[in-house]
């Protein structure tokens, strides 16, 4: 089991979680959240935004799900070709899950 | 060490905190986030509780439960505990959320490398030796 984050556009937020459900992988959490990058944020003139709104989408899949879930996250995340601030993904381990409601473990 | 986080209630914050609390895990941290389980979210019942058959007013809750994403409000609860604690700590959780409907969230344990105390400085791999216990 896997824990994928991704750090998206808020904009994009919408399409990615459409494509995710229409392939099956409905099970989401998202949270607003604020960060930089590498680029240190944006800098207009004198002013310099380095807390950019962006929205952390958290899915919890089985390892054999990953390639198929980021390959959908990056394909509706991208606004084009190189634009920095489209986000990142992160995949790491979970080692357990359990269902509140039955108690039982398991995604 | 273990994170555990669990995704509950929003209603379900303060019982969940009282029982962990009791169950000697008072260290949690918890945010503000909107999530859908794997069944979709039956938003005709909501439509005849509001009386509105049909359509949902885009200034209430219809944000979260327009067309596209159908997301409910849920906290996460997020704790570091000890590896040997984990099970007891889970148990603590579900029991303090359990209501037996779909809803009721998830836990999930996903291991933790190092922890810091930022007061101190000190690195440590148990939880336990980063606490004061007073």
């Amino acid at each position: 089991m896997i824990m994928i984050r991704a750090i998206v556009r808020p904009e994009k937020s919408n399409v990615v979680l459409s494509e995710l459900s229409d392939a099956e992988y409905s099970g989401v959490t998202k949270e607003e959240v604020y960060g930089r990058g590498r680029q240190k944020g944006i800098i207009v003139g004198e002013v310099h935004y380095d807390e950019l709104p962006k929205e952390l989408l958290i899915i919890f899949a089985n390892d054999e799900d990953k390639d198929d879930i980021i390959k959908i996250i990056l394909k509706n995340a991208k606004t084009g070709e190189g634009n920095f601030g489209d986000g990142r993904i992160f995949v790491s381990p979970v080692l357990e899950a359990y269902t509140i409601s039955s108690g039982k473990a398991g995604l | 060490m273990r994170e555990i986080m669990a995704f509950i209630r929003m209603n379900m914050v303060n019982p969940t905190k009282q029982a962990l609390a009791k169950a000697g895990y008072p260290a949690f941290n918890f945010s503000k986030a909107v999530g859908r389980g794997k069944k979709p979210l039956a938003t005709e019942a909501i439509e005849v509780i509001m009386g509105n058959a049909g359509s949902v007013p885009a200034d209430s809750i219809g944000e979260h439960l327009s067309e596209g994403t159908r997301l409910v409000s849920k906290r996460a609860f997020t704790l570091i505990v000890d590896d040997e604690q984990v099970e007891l700590a889970v148990k603590t959780i579900i029991k303090a959320n359990q209501t037996g409907n779909p809803g009721d969230g998830r836990i999930f344990v996903m291991p933790v490398m190092e922890g810091y105390n930022i007061r101190t400085g000190e690195c440590r791999e148990r939880e336990s030796d980063l606490t004061d216990r007073r």
